[in-house]
């Protein structure tokens, strides 16, 4: 089995906010699937994370939206160098974002991590898959 | 700005019976990302990957405590390639202790089912023709 794509969905209090904040992180916002309701942001061909009111958000889920005080996800993203990541996260935290932990330097792997303006935690990394200690 | 790939982290109670649910339902592990304390679902082949910790292990990557599965903080859609495959997983997924959690709906263009896995951790499973979509 393999799926062909995925929709990461988090629930935020302000969508135009947080629509500025990812754009300002750099990416594009696909329009077709956004409104006043939901932002969908495009993190490449395959992968999106729609970000919902919390009122729409909570339509599709018969358990009430946390309130920021636990975590059930962690998102995992991948970029091109150690030079993106730390951009997205020194983007991230000029705009409202809160540095979760140091960057950690595994060698074949670079990470750092962000919580959002909403309270979602992301890891950024670059890895060299090569460099893996076998 | 674009990604090269997404992991997806998510706590679980029980790392080999989480193994055994996402095998079943047809996917494969990536043994080298596998331990006794998380497994790598692979998805989609370098590109999309859900990691399953074990949560004492998903702990010590945040500060606030794992969530009870009395709140819902993430739904994941995920695409498959046809209707069948839809039904098939969701089917799957109840038989092997999931549960559903709403109807099947069928918008048209994009037909979509649903399943709560072993944890509570809600899938949205969706087989979508964007060429359909209505344009007004």
């Amino acid at each position: 089995m393999k799926i062909n794509q995925i929709y990461v969905n988090l629930p935020v209090k302000d969508v135009q906010k947080t629509k500025d904040f990812w754009t300002k992180l750099g990416f594009t916002i696909n329009e077709q699937f956004s409104d006043e309701k939901a932002a969908c942001v495009v993190l490449n061909d395959n992968t999106f994370v729609m970000f919902l009111t919390e009122e729409y958000f909570q339509t599709f889920s018969e358990r009430p939206v946390p309130k920021g005080d636990t975590t059930q996800v962690l998102v995992a993203i991948g970029l091109d160098s150690r030079e993106e990541v730390d951009q997205i996260v020194n983007a991230a935290v000029a705009n409202g974002a809160t540095q979760h932990e140091e960057p950690q330097d595994y060698g074949w792997m670079y990470q750092n991590s962000f919580w959002d303006i909403n309270g979602h935690g992301w890891n950024v990394t670059f890895a060299d898959m090569s460099q893996l200690p076998q | 700005m674009e990604i090269t790939d997404i992991y997806v982290n998510l706590p679980v109670k029980d790392v080999q019976k989480t193994r055994e649910f996402w095998t079943k339902l047809g996917f494969s592990i990536n043994e080298q990302f596998s331990d006794e304390k998380a497994i790598c679902v692979v998805m989609k082949e370098n590109h999309i990957y859900t990691m399953f910790l074990h949560e004492e292990f998903f702990k010590t990557f945040t500060d606030r405590p794992v969530a009870n599965g009395q709140t819902t903080q993430t739904l994941l859609a995920i695409g498959v390639n046809s209707r069948e495959k839809v039904d098939q997983m969701v089917n799957i997924a109840v038989d092997n202790g999931g549960s559903t959690y709403s109807e099947p709906r069928d918008h048209g263009w994009m037909y979509q089912s649903a399943f709560s896995d072993l944890d509570g951790h809600q899938w949205e499973v969706m087989f979508g023709d964007v060429s359909q979509i209505p344009t007004e």
